[in-house]
C-alpha cells in the first residue's frame, strides 16, 4: 500500500511540475508578460502609413515602454490607419500636443510608437486622439530619395532598378 | 526454416504495421471505459512514463538550449543581432525543437520500456494469466499505458522546453553578457502565446505521445512470444517513432501555420 | 473404449461439469484435436496424460475460452464456452483457477499482491480481509514467509507453488491445474498433493489434473484420461489404467519410444533428411 501512495505522490508531483513550467512558459515568455498592465486608458492615433506596425507593439515614450497597441483598423471614409493603443494608467502626464510617431528599432528592427512630448499644460485622456502623426519611415523611400537627389546622371537610372524591388521586398 | 525464410519486403512490411496499428487504435479505445476501473494503473504507468523520463528529459533540453543560444549568438553577431538571440531560442523550441527532440527522447526512455514490458508479460503468460483471472489485458495493461503517454508528453515538453530556455539564458546572459532585459523583452515581444506556445507543446506534445504510446503499445502487445521477438520489437519501436514523429512534425507544422 | 462409453451413460448428465463432444481443432495445418469427447464429472479429480506436445495444455485453453477448437462443443456448466459472449466468458472465468504451466506471476507485483490480484480485481473486501484470505493460501503452500518477496527472487518451485495460491484465492468451483508437480520436491509435491486432495475433498471442488508424473497422479486422481493423437486412447481408474493391458498405456507408462504413441514429431523420413537414402545423387 505504501509503495501504492509513494507512485501517486511522485506522479502527481510530476504533474504539478509539468503544469508549472507549461504555465510559467505561456505566461513570462510570451507577448502575455506584457500584460501586466493592471488598469490602462486608450489613446488613438491616425497613421497615413503604419508599416510593418503590429498588435501588441511597444509604445514608447522617451524610450521607456508605456503601453502596447491595442488594435489596428483601416478607416473607409478617411483612407487612413486608426491606431488604438493602450498607456498605463500610472503615465496620465501626457500632453495632448504631443505627436505620435510610427518608428523602427534599430536599422531593420520591429517597429513601435514613439511619443513625442508636447508643451501643453492640458493632458490626454481616455478615447482622445493625438493630433500630430509622423507615418512610418519607408526604407525604400529612403532609398529612393538618397538615389535621386545623390549627384550623377548614371546613378538616376540605377535608382529605377535599386528601387523597384525594393518595395516588393518589403511588403 | 531460417534459410528458406523469404527476404522481407520492407515497405509492405511497413504498411503492413500501420495498418495494424491502426486498427489497434479501436481497440484501445473500446477498452477506454473499462480502464477506468484501473485508474491506479494509469497513475503508476504516468510515474513510469512521465516521472522517471524526467531527468533525461531536462538534461537534454538544458543542453539543447546552451548549444542553441552559442550557435545563434555567433550568427547573430555578424549581424549586430544578438539582442535577439532569446526570441530566436524561444521560438526554435517552442515550435520545434521542443515537441520533436522530446518525443524522440520519449521513445527511446519511455516506448522501448512499455514495448520490452508487454513484450516480456506477453511472453512469459502474464497477459493471458490476466484473461483467466478475467482481467481484460486491453483495459488493463495497454490502454493505461497508452493514456500515460498521451498524458506525459506535453508536460515533458514542456518541461523540457523551459530548461532549453533557461539554459540558453544561462549561454546568452550569463556568459555571453547579452542583457538579461533585452534577452526577455525581444522574446516577450515576439513568441505568441497560442501560435507558439500552445500549438507546439499542447497539440504537438499531445500528438506526438499518442502516436509514440500507440507504436509502443501496439509492437509490446502483438511481438512473437520469444525474447527475439521481444528484443525486435523494441528496436521497431524506436525506429517506427522517429519516423511517425518526423513525418507528422512536417504535417502538424504544415497545418497550425 | 468400452470402459469409456460405458462409464458416459453411467454418468449423470448434469453430474459433468466439464463436457467435450466432438472437438476438432487444427493449428498450423497439424490436428490437435480430432473429434474428441470427454467428461470431467464433478467434485472430483480428474488427471489427463499424454505425450509431450499432444495438447493437453491447449485442452485446458478449450476449457477456459482462451482458445477455440474449429468444431465441437466444450460445455463448461451447460455453457457453450466457444459460443459466449466476452462478459459471460469473463463471468465464468470468475469461477475458475488456472495454473499456468509456466507459473505466470505478474512481474510488477510481489508475492503477496500476486496472490490478491484477483481479490483486489474483482471484490471490495476490506484491507483486512483481504491479508487473512491470502495469509491464508500462502500458508497452505508453505511460502507465507515469502509474501514479500518478488517473482523473480523465487525459485521455480517457489514461483509454482506462488501460482498455485493465486488459481485457488477464489475458492474456485474448477480448477485446472497445468502440471503442478514440475520442479517441487518430494516433500512441497506431497504438501501440493495434499493440498488438491483437501480441496477437492472439504470444499468438492472439481480438479482437471494435467501431469506427467504417474505415481503422484495415482494418489490423488479419481479418474485419468490418456490422450494421444487427438483422440482419448485409455482411460479409467489409476489403479487399474496402467494394467488395462492396450498398447497405449502400456506403452506410455512403460516409457517405450516404439508403439502407438509417437515419440518422434511428425517429420519426414530421417535417413532421406540426412541424405543418406537410396542412391546418393
Ligand atoms: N499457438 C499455437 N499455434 C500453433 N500451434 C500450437 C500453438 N500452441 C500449441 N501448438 C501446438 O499444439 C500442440 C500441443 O501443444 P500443448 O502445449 O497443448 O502440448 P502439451 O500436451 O501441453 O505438451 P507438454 O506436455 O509438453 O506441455 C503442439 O504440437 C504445439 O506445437
Ligand atoms: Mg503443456
Amino acid at each position: 500500500m505504501t509503495q501504492r501512495r509513494s507512485y501517486a505522490v511522485g506522479t502527481g508531483l510530476f504533474i504539478v511540475l509539468g503544469f508549472l513550467a507549461l504555465a510559467y512558459l505561456a505566461t513570462q515568455t510570451t507577448s502575455l508578460a506584457n500584460f501586466d498592465e493592471g488598469s490602462t486608458y486608450d489613446l488613438k492615433a491616425r497613421f497615413t502609413n503604419i508599416g510593418q506596425l503590429k498588435d501588441r507593439a511597444p509604445v514608447k515614450m522617451a524610450g521607456v515602454r508605456i503601453g502596447s497597441v491595442k488594435s489596428i483598423q483601416f478607416e473607409n471614409d478617411k483612407l487612413d490607419a486608426l491606431v488604438t493603443i493602450s498607456v498605463d494608467k500610472r503615465f496620465d502626464q501626457i500632453p495632448d500636443d504631443s505627436s505620435a510617431a510610427v518608428l523602427t528599432s534599430g536599422l531593420l528592427g520591429d517597429q513601435y510608437i514613439g511619443i513625442q512630448p508636447g508643451g501643453s499644460p492640458q493632458n490626454l485622456k481616455n478615447g482622445d486622439t493625438f493630433i500630430l502623426t509622423q507615418s512610418a519611415m519607408q526604407l525604400e523611400d529612403l532609398i529612393g530619395k538618397f538615389l535621386v537627389n545623390g549627384n550623377g546622371d548614371k546613378k538616376s537610372g540605377d535608382a529605377d532598378s535599386a528601387s523597384k524591388p525594393a518595395p516588393d521586398a518589403g511588403q | 526454416m531460417s534459410a528458406q525464410a523469404p527476404r522481407r519486403n520492407f515497405l509492405a512490411d511497413g504498411l503492413a504495421q500501420i495498418g495494424d496499428a491502426g486498427l489497434f487504435l479501436p481497440a484501445l479505445l473500446a477498452a477506454l471505459p473499462r480502464s477506468f476501473r484501473y485508474f491506479r494503473e494509469t497513475v503508476r504507468q504516468l510515474w513510469f512514463v512521465g516521472a522517471m523520463s524526467l531527468t533525461i528529459i531536462m538534461t537534454c533540453g538544458l543542453f539543447v538550449g546552451m548549444v542553441l543560444a552559442l550557435q545563434l549568438y555567433h550568427v547573430l553577431s555578424i549581424f549586430g543581432g544578438t539582442s535577439s538571440t532569446g526570441t530566436v531560442v524561444a521560438l526554435a523550441v517552442f515550435r520545434e525543437l521542443g515537441p520533436v527532440v522530446t518525443a524522440l527522447l520519449f521513445a527511446g526512455r519511455a516506448g522501448t520500456s512499455i514495448t520490452a514490458e508487454i513484450g516480456l508479460m506477453r511472453a512469459t503468460d502474464q497477459l493471458s494469466a490476466m484473461e483467466m483471472m478475467a482481467v481484460d489485458p486491453m483495459a488493463y495493461v495497454a490502454t493505461p499505458r497508452f493514456l500515460a503517454g498521451i498524458i506525459a508528453m506535453p508536460l515533458l515538453c514542456s518541461v523540457f522546453s523551459l530548461l532549453a530556455i533557461l539554459g540558453g539564458h544561462l549561454v546568452g546572459v550569463t556568459w555571453l553578457g547579452i542583457d538579461n532585459g533585452t534577452f526577455w523583452s525581444n522574446m516577450t515581444a515576439n513568441v505568441d502565446v497560442w501560435k507558439d506556445v500552445i500549438d507546439g507543446m499542447l497539440w504537438k506534445g499531445l500528438a506526438f505521445g499518442g502516436v509514440v504510446s500507440l507504436i509502443a503499445v501496439h509492437q509490446g502487445y502483438t511481438t512473437p512470444p520469444t525474447s527475439e521477438g521481444v528484443a525486435y520489437a523494441t528496436t521497431r519501436t524506436v525506429v517506427a517513432s522517429s519516423i511517425a514523429i518526423l513525418a507528422i512534425d512536417f504535417v502538424l507544422t504544415a497545418f497550425l501555420m | 473404449m468400452t470402459d469409456h462409453s460405458d462409464l458416459r451413460q453411467a454418468a449423470d448428465e448434469a453430474a459433468a461439469a466439464v463436457q467435450i463432444r466432438g472437438l476438432t481443432t487444427v493449428l498450423n495445418g497439424k490436428t490437435i484435436f480430432d473429434a474428441l469427447d470427454l467428461d470431467i464429472p464433478r467434485g472430483k479429480v480428474t488427471a489427463i496424460m499424454g505425450p509431450s506436445g499432444t495438447g493437453k495444455t491447449t485442452l485446458l485453453k478449450h476449457i477456459t475460452g482462451q482458445m477455440r477448437g474449429d468444431a465441437g462443443q466444450v460445455l463448461v456448466d451447460g455453457q457453450n464456452v466457444p459460443k459466449l459472449s466476452r462478459e459471460k466468458l469473463f463471468r465464468l472465468r470468475e469461477g475458475i483457477g488456472f495454473l499456468f504451466q509456466n507459473s505466470a506471476l505478474l512481474t510488477d507485483f510481489d508475492v503477496f499482491e500476486n496472490v490478491a490480484f484477483p481479490l483486489r480485481q474483482h471484490t471490495r473486501l476490506p484491507e483486512v480481509l483481504i491479508r487473512d484470505i491470502v495469509l491464508t493460501k500462502l500458508q497452505a503452500v508453505g511460502l507465507r514467509g515469502a509474501a514479500k518477496l518478488m517473482p523473480s527472487e523465487l525459485s521455480g518451485g517457489m514461483a509454482r507453488r506462488v501460482a498455485l495460491a493465486r488459481a485457488i484465492v477464489f475458492d474456485p468451483k474448477l480448477i485446472l491445474y497445468d502440471e503442478p508437480f514440475v520442479g517441487l520436491d518430494p516433500i512441497a509435491l506431497n504438501q501440493v498433493l495434499k493440498l488438491i486432495r483437501t480441496l477437492n475433498e472439504t470444499l468438492g471442488i472439481t480438479s482437471v489434473l494435467v501431469a506427467h508424473e504417474l505415481s503422484a497422479v495415482q494418489q490423488v486422481a479419481d479418474h485419468i484420461y490418456l490422450i494421444a493423437n487427438g483422440k482419448v486412447v485409455a482411460d479409467g481408474k489409476p489403479a487399474d489404467i496402467a494394467q488395462d493391458g492396450s498398447p497405449w498405456t502400456g506403452q506410455f507408462f512403460g516409457g517405450q519410444a516404439d508403439g502407438p504413441v509417437p515419440f518422434h514429431y511428425p517429420a519426414g523420413d530421417y535417413a532421406t533428411e540426412l541424405g543418406l537414402a537410396g542412391d546418393a545423387s
